[in-house]
């Protein structure tokens, strides 16, 4: 069997059901047929939904796969080392910068022989940011010691889960495995997909993990991870590589019994119209499968040419292509992602050194860095390669033997809008809001402008973004920006404010702007912020007039990003980071972050008969910052624009005169939040009045609360802002829990009106 | 499972191609389509969306494949010459990538108010089928939307997909969600089928129409090194038009008391003011309009107005033209 088998009905022995999927989907449901104990993750586009979809079935009681999101992608592969240590089978997803931030991990889980299945949605690699497929990701992970399968289409996405469980845990191998399909082409797309409707032909393919040795074994116990110096470790890699070795024989056995139970067999490689072939494509994926198409055209005009594209890329099936290319004239290699000055991809550089094992071999061999970023390969772009290899075929002559394909040469004359005019200084210090010291309590005092005369204010944000209707991160930006005088540098992390005001080549910010990801836009901006100074002391920055530096986080940036910004604050550096509280990760689609609250419906929180929701209470960084006693720590709301203008007035203050300030401020989101576009003033209101969102600050270590509902009249019950909301409207139902809320908005509200009546809290 | 008898094409896939915007259910369309193609009428399909982030109001390209059972599909790439091309919004018609590669035999069918033809449909070529129907105001009068009428045009127009299996598919969709919208849906869709209209003699090319061709402005020989753009601000030459749904804020100067709260929360930035007074905080601000060019009709202005200035009202044609007030006339026109 050379040739991947899609049958349109199934022939195996385990009776199956038809199903419209998508690749993601698929990971999904065999996530959920395997049976996985657990699974830790965490969202990252273009694989959420594999995480997502099970926790859909989680909700609905359809599997008992414990989920478990992770504080980061780092922190979920810890999770799943944990849990794998453990004895049982573990499942992960992820991609691009999850593969990056979990990387440390991998060779951990590998060098230390635990199996488990990581689901890739594969993804281009940052900067610059882009969320559609290469395989710049998949390629970082070829060094480290996992076994690494190629999902072309849905289907397979959903088979290769089955046999990495088998690959991965035989008693050869014990290796962790990925399965990798293209992010949006396999991720996104629904096709006709074939599930098990078998449970126990699924129980008696897959068996048991029979872990040799387990953490959870106090009988015999066991030191995992020993200091190993020289000359022990080259002897444990040994081991690791004969593992790797031992897979090359594992692998098909396994494919071909999972051929005989469904009637879909994979070969290690695919060689479709190889026999006779002088000339051939090897491509990867996605992209392999638009290429048969064409080959079948080229070969009806006469033309010998075939498709080789892999279904295992780890080990790396070498003694297969030198054997397919045997008797080739030329062939092309697709690398979807560079090895910048490797001269070619990494799949090019593999196929060369397989066949110049072989002396006999002449094969003529062309790179094309091709289809990057997401860039879509289309059947013409595959007659392009096949026309290329023929040629070379023909006159046994490459011309550009590593080469980029589908580029974009531009015109001098050409260019995108250049852009508004850049705010001067003096347009920007307006002093809407005056801040004195009292001299008497040693804290500020602030008076604001009237607001019509704030509307004088130039908007550092220019019209244009793409973000939703009603979004509240822009009125939150405006507030903020309209307090700030004299110049603004800023730093967003990722999320929906990075990503709908920077579309290339547009920006929407009229000021000096940096994106850095996650985990590390704090110290990104410390370093900025600490250079600014060492070079106006060297006298270097003599046109720089004492820049404020802000850093703006949301959707869940205070996860992956607490650390680092916990380190900027104890550092104390000169810098405000203000984050939207948002309440979940909103810019890949609204998956439970730390921030959400208890009993809110996300993505990866669902609802159903089995889950209410978010299962425990969301993350008070206000509280983490005002524990760094940094000199200012707020917490504010954009539906009480006053009292935020009067704490951002009162953070420029201390980030120029003191040190690191951290507000947060709730804002809006009517797509996820699932209210009208329009109904942030009273959903706003009442998250204030509820008591859930207090409006306080920390100065100088003394506690302050700036809008006390008791106090005026204005208190409700929590559950009438949880009403107000789509997301939160089953809680409705749910005595029990909404009790629990209560209370725990209680606690905490009686906590903080205890530190605002003492004087040292 | 019934099977219908006749594709139109046996040997390839019949490839469909919606058009829209984030949020008017072209997504939901394709997926609707494709499953009620292939697990209830045994064909074989496929289904997936183009589009950027996750947020409203920006483009969507859905694109859906239908083909006989056992013909393998290979092609994970967009629908480059489309069959069918279904047009959520009027408005999409200003731009050439929303018919691109349609073929003299292909169909276009789009969504407009009777009398309303884009000049863009006249680059069709001269044998393309056009279709015309109002399915917002369909939608809007059976409280369904969109999508659920044009698929009802979709179905009549190519009976093999039988309107029985597709607004099966579409019940589907809704019973398990919104159950109340079930019949709703299903008279939208009923009414998709009846209350379109073949136009003749739009399209006046002589050839077919290219494949869409992506050229970014910048090249790898223009484009300013590590991705960076020395551009500020460049957004304001964007056009968020498409983004309303039918209706816009309309400002009454009459009832404004130049308070400066809509200014805000405003999440468009789209408010333009004039001032009084030379110092750096003015004597008076006062409030000019819209910048309909950057309002996506949220309408968070008009909830936060103290004297109700500002109203919610429909986007009769023309109406933000005529009434925007620009906000950088020098450079964006």
């Amino acid at each position: 069997m050379s040739k991947t088998e899609i049958r349109t009905t199934p022939k195996g022995t385990a009776k199956q059901k038809q199903e419209f999927r998508s690749g993601n989907e698929a990971a999904a449901i065999a996530g959920k047929d395997i049976g996985f104990h657990v699974m830790g993750y965490f969202p990252i586009t273009p694989s959420t939904e594999v995480a997502e979809g099970l926790a859909k079935m989680q909700a609905n009681g359809e599997h008992d796969v414990v989920m478990i999101a992770g504080d980061g992608e780092h922190g979920a592969a810890g999770i799943c080392y944990g849990a794998a240590l453990g004895g049982g089978r573990v499942l992960n997803a992820t991609s691009a910068q999850g593969i990056l931030f979990a990387m440390e991990q991998l060779p951990v889980q590998s060098g230390t022989r635990q199996p488990m299945v990581l689901d890739i949605a594969c993804r281009t690699v940052s900067a610059p940011l882009d969320i559609r497929g290469d395989h710049s990701d998949i390629y970082m992970a070829l060094n480290t010691g996992w076994i690494m399968l190629l999902a072309r289409d849905p289907q397979a996405a959903y088979d290769m889960n089955f046999c990495a469980v088998r690959i991965g845990e035989h008693k050869d191998v014990q290796l962790p495995v990925m399965v990798c399909y293209d992010g949006f082409f396999t991720s996104h797309q629904k096709r006709r997909l074939w599930v098990f409707d078998d449970p126990a032909a699924v129980k008696k393919f897959l068996g048991s993990r029979n872990a040799p040795m387990t953490a959870l074994d106090p009988a015999h116990p066991v030191t995992f991870g020993p200091y190993m110096n020289d000359p022990d470790l080259i002897n444990n890699k040994k081991q690791l590589s004969d593992a790797m070795e031992a897979a090359r024989s594992v692998i098909p056995q396994v494919f071909k019994e999972f051929g005989e139970l469904t009637g879909r067999f994979y070969p290690v490689l695919d060689e479709y119209r190889m026999a006779d072939a002088d000339s051939a494509l090897v491509i990867a994926n996605s992209a392999a499968e638009t290429a048969k198409e064409v080959a079948d055209r080229m070969r009806d005009k006469g033309n010998k040419v075939g498709v080789l594209s892999p279904n295992v890329l780890r080990p790396f099936p070498g003694d297969l292509f030198r054997a397919a290319l045997k008797k080739t004239k030329a062939c092309l290699i697709g690398d979807r992602a560079d090895s910048y000055g490797g001269e070619g991809g990494n799949l090019t550089t593999e196929v060369r050194a397989a066949i110049q094992q072989d002396p006999d071999n002449h094969t003529r061999t062309i790179s094309k860095i091709y289809g990057l970023g997401g860039r879509d390969f289309y059947a013409h772009d595959a007659e392009a390669f096949f026309a290329e290899t023929i040629e070379a075929a023909k006159t046994g002559k490459v011309g550009k033997a590593n080469d980029y394909y589908g580029l974009t040469e531009g015109e001098p004359s050409k260019h995108p809008a250049m852009g508004l005019p850049p705010l001067t200084t003096e347009e920007v210090t307006r002093h809407m809001a005056k801040v004195t010291v009292d001299e008497t309590t040693g804290r500020l005092k602030v008076d604001l402008e009237p607001l019509w005369a704030m509307t004088a204010m130039p908007s550092r944000v220019a019209p244009g973004h793409g973000a939703c209707p009603g979004c509240g991160i822009f009125p939150s930006l405006q507030q903020a920006y309209r307090v700030i005088d004299g110049d603004l540098i800023v730093l967003f992390h990722t999320g929906c404010a990075m990503v709908v005001t920077t579309g290339y080549p547009t920006t929407a910010h009229r000021i000096t702007y940096v994106h850095n990801l996650f985990q590390n836009g704090a110290a990104t901006l410390s370093g900025l912020v600490e250079m600014y100074h060492e070079r106006s002391r060297r006298g270097e920055l003599p046109n720089v007039k004492d820049p404020t530096f802000l850093m703006v986080s949301g959707d869940g940036g205070m996860d992956i990003g607490m650390g680092p910004t916990l380190g900027a604050a104890h550092r104390g550096h000169k810098m405000i980071v203000l984050e939207y509280d948002n309440q979940a990760y909103m810019n890949t689609g609204a998956q439970l972050s730390y921030e959400t609250p208890m009993g809110h419906r996300t993505s990866t929180s669902e609802v159903g008969a089995k889950l209410p929701g978010k299962t425990y209470h969301h993350k008070d960084t206000v509280q983490m910052f005002a524990a760094t006693h940094i000199p200012y720590v707020f917490q504010a709301s954009e539906g009480y624009p006053e009292d935020f203008m009067r704490k951002m007035a009162k953070a420029q203050w201390y980030a120029k005169h003191e040190g690191f300030v951290f507000g947060k401020v709730l804002s809006y989101c009517p797509l996820n939040w699932r209210t009208a576009d329009d109904a942030a003033q009273p959903v706003l209101q009442a998250a204030a009045d509820s008591c859930f969102f207090p409006l306080y600050e920390v100065e100088k270590g003394k506690t302050t609360i700036t809008y006390d509902p008791d106090a005026i009249g204005r208190r409700i019950p929590h559950s009438d802002w949880l009403k107000m909301m789509g997301k939160t409207r089953h809680l409705m139902k749910n005595e029990a829990l909404l009790k629990e809320a209560q209370a725990e908005v209680d606690r905490r509200w009686r906590r903080l009106k205890a530190m605002h009546a003492h004087p040292e809290l | 499972m019934s099977r219908p008898d006749k594709i139109p094409v046996s040997d390839r896939f019949f490839e469909i191609r919606f058009e829209s915007i984030g949020g008017l259910g072209a997504h939901a369309a394709g997926q609707i389509l494709g499953a009620a193609a292939v697990i209830r009428m045994g064909f074989n399909g496929a289904h997936f969306s183009s589009y950027g982030s996750e947020k409203k109001g920006t483009p969507v390209r859905s694109n859906v494949r239908i083909g006989p059972s056992d013909l393998p599909l290979r092609n994970a790439a967009p629908v480059e010459i489309p069959d069918v091309v279904v047009i959520f919004h009027e408005l999409l018609l200003r731009n050439p990538a929303t018919i691109a590669g349609v073929r003299s035999d292909s169909t276009v069918i789009y969504n407009a108010p009777q009398g309303i033809v884009p000049e863009m449909l006249k680059k069709l070529p001269k044998g393309t089928q056009v279709v015309r129907i109002d399915a917002l105001k369909i939608a809007v009068e059976e409280k369904s939307r969109p999508n659920a009428v044009l698929l009802g045009t979709l179905s009549a127009l190519f009976p093999f997909l039988t309107s029985k299996e597709v607004l099966g598919a579409l019940c589907e969709e809704f019973a398990g969600k919104h159950p109340e919208a079930v019949a709703s849906n299903e008279r939208a869709f009923n009414r998709g089928g009846k209350e379109f209209e073949v136009l003749s003699g739009i399209g006046t090319g002589t050839a077919d129409l290219p494949r869409l061709q992506t050229q970014p402005v910048w090249g790898w020989k223009t484009a300013p090194m590590g991705g960076a753009l020395p551009t500020p601000g460049n957004s304001a030459w964007n056009d968020l038009t498409t983004s309303r749904m039918g209706f816009l804020p309309v400002l009454d100067q009459k009832k404004c008391i130049n308070c400066g709260v809509c200014d805000l929360v405003c999440p468009d930035l789209c408010l333009v003011w004039e001032f009084e007074g030379t110092g750096k905080i003015p004597t008076k601000s006062k409030l000019k309009g819209v910048d309909y060019r950057y309002c996506k009709g949220c309408f968070r202005c008009v909830e936060s107005c103290p004297t109700g200035a500002f109203s919610k009202e429909p986007e009769t044609p023309g109406l933000a033209d005529r009434t925007r007030i620009p906000q950088f006339p020098e450079f964006v026109k």
